[in-house]
């Protein structure tokens, strides 16, 4: 019992310590940031650097001109992947966010991604990923993930406006003659409360009010 | 102990053994763990929304070779005690929206931002910190004073919300919940010698004077 809580107790120690480390150094960094944060000499910037990165803190990139760039963020330890590195990786318009969302053990599609995007009713990241839409080619796979978020008609008016902006891929017949909305139902929102000026005719063919208007989407041109 | 790595492994593991979709909240050392808190952990807290998720992740725990064991060896006779798990020195302790003394109310719900997602079953959201604190006064086990010191010392504690909360806690019928986190934050200060917020203490004990004194003039 004693031996278990001494070790208990030195392995928060240590957490602690590597705890301030990473405090102080997160975020992008080169080996003179570091040494320049912390006031310490090459070597020892060198061995933190290495010591963070066993632990998995730590990713890095080499420079064309062979420097490295480290970023370091307790993130990294995690492993996972974010909705927002997906849409980050494909998307002119980029994203930061607190919020956490990872997904382990799967590559989330880009059909999830787009519904997920959707899904957070948030206009930048809505904005970002219509960028998706530029590669989305498992049209089947995003009506049933659409259809069982009832956001079959958003995907369709967020689809028709981001083909007016970009190329994009085409949406199946079969998707559009499902996701269009039949009898008369009520106008609804992507983001709530939200209608444009400059979209008004694709609102009205999916009864849907699109959040955007034309300057807003000036980053995909 | 389970480090960060294994735990994921774990959970995907158990995530491969879900027969359906269920949504969960970490709430202890496993929350630590990914708030980046803590490296390892004895115990993984679980809270549920209902008994039949509960059901679910224990029919996948078991297969995984879980055993059951008795919940008062660790809570004695406290109420809403979890339903325990335990494989070698790792354990799972599985509660069902009430943890002990305190419920993890519809606002702790929603200030659970962070999620992780193992494969398409398991959805795991962890508790905010300032949560956790109250949580960590609920099961007040050996190492819970050790954990909430931890999260005191590298996350600025919102104390107000931590107040505000163990009020709400009392609305939703646990009337223990202000007078167990007055004696926690008490224990904390003299185990560790440390000065915690003297406003809460004062919200903390005036509240609960006043609510003896109201009991008197009846």
């Amino acid at each position: 019992m004693i031996i278990e809580r001494f070790i208990y107790y030195l392995g928060l120690h240590l957490t602690m310590r590597t705890k301030l480390l990473l405090k102080k150094i997160q975020g992008t960094q080169n080996i003179e940031s570091i040494m320049e944060t912390l006031g310490i000499e090459r070597s020892k910037a060198t061995y933190y650097v290495y010591r963070l990165r066993r632990q998995g803190y730590v990713k890095t990139k080499r420079l064309s001109n062979n420097r490295r760039l480290y970023n370091i963020s307790f993130e990294n330890k995690l492993g996972g992947k974010s909705y927002y590195e997906i849409i980050n990786k494909y998307s002119p318009v980029k994203i930061t966010t607190q919020e956490i969302y990872r997904v382990y053990g799967k590559e989330p599609s880009l059909e999830e991604t787009l519904v997920y995007a959707i899904k957070t009713q948030r206009l930048r990241i809505i904005l970002a990923s219509l960028a998706l839409f530029k590669k989305v080619e498992n049209w089947p796979e995003l009506y049933r993930l659409a259809k069982a978020n009832h956001i079959e008609r958003q995907i369709g008016v967020l689809y028709d406006l981001s083909r007016q902006i970009m190329g994009t891929r085409k949406m199946t017949k079969r998707f559009r003659n499902h996701a269009l909305p039949k009898g008369d139902p009520s106008f609804n929102y992507v983001v709530p409360g939200l209608r444009s000026k400059d979209f008004q005719s694709i609102e009205k063919i999916w009864k849907i009010y699109v959040p955007f208007n034309k300057s807003d989407l000036e980053d995909y041109k | 102990m389970i480090s960060i790595e294994k735990q994921q492994g774990l959970l995907l593991a158990i995530s491969k053994k879900l027969k359906k979709p269920i949504r969960v909240y970490a709430v202890g050392g496993t929350a630590m763990m990914f708030l980046g808190f803590k490296d390892a952990t004895l115990d993984i807290d679980l809270v549920f929304e209902n008994k039949e998720d509960r059901e679910v992740f224990k029919e996948a725990i078991k297969s995984l070779g879980y055993n059951a064991m008795d919940a008062t060896i660790v809570y004695g006779g406290r109420p809403n005690r979890p339903e325990m798990f335990t494989l070698g020195d790792e354990r799972f302790d599985l509660f069902v929206k009430e943890v002990i003394d305190f419920i993890f109310s519809e606002e702790m719900q929603k200030r659970a931002k962070q999620t992780h997602q193992f494969e398409g079953n398991l959805i795991l959201k962890v508790a905010d910190p300032n949560d956790i604190i109250l949580m960590k006064c609920a099961t007040d086990r050996l190492k819970d004073l050790d954990d909430a010191k931890s999260i005191i010392t590298n996350f600025k504690v919102d104390w107000d919300l931590i107040f505000k909360e163990s009020q709400n806690q009392k609305e939703l019928g646990k009337i223990r919940a202000m007078f167990d986190l007055g004696y926690f934050i008490e224990k904390l200060e003299n185990k560790f010698k440390m000065q915690i917020s003297k406003k809460i203490k004062d919200d903390l004990w005036g509240a609960l004077e006043t609510e003896a004194e109201s009991k008197k003039s009846k």
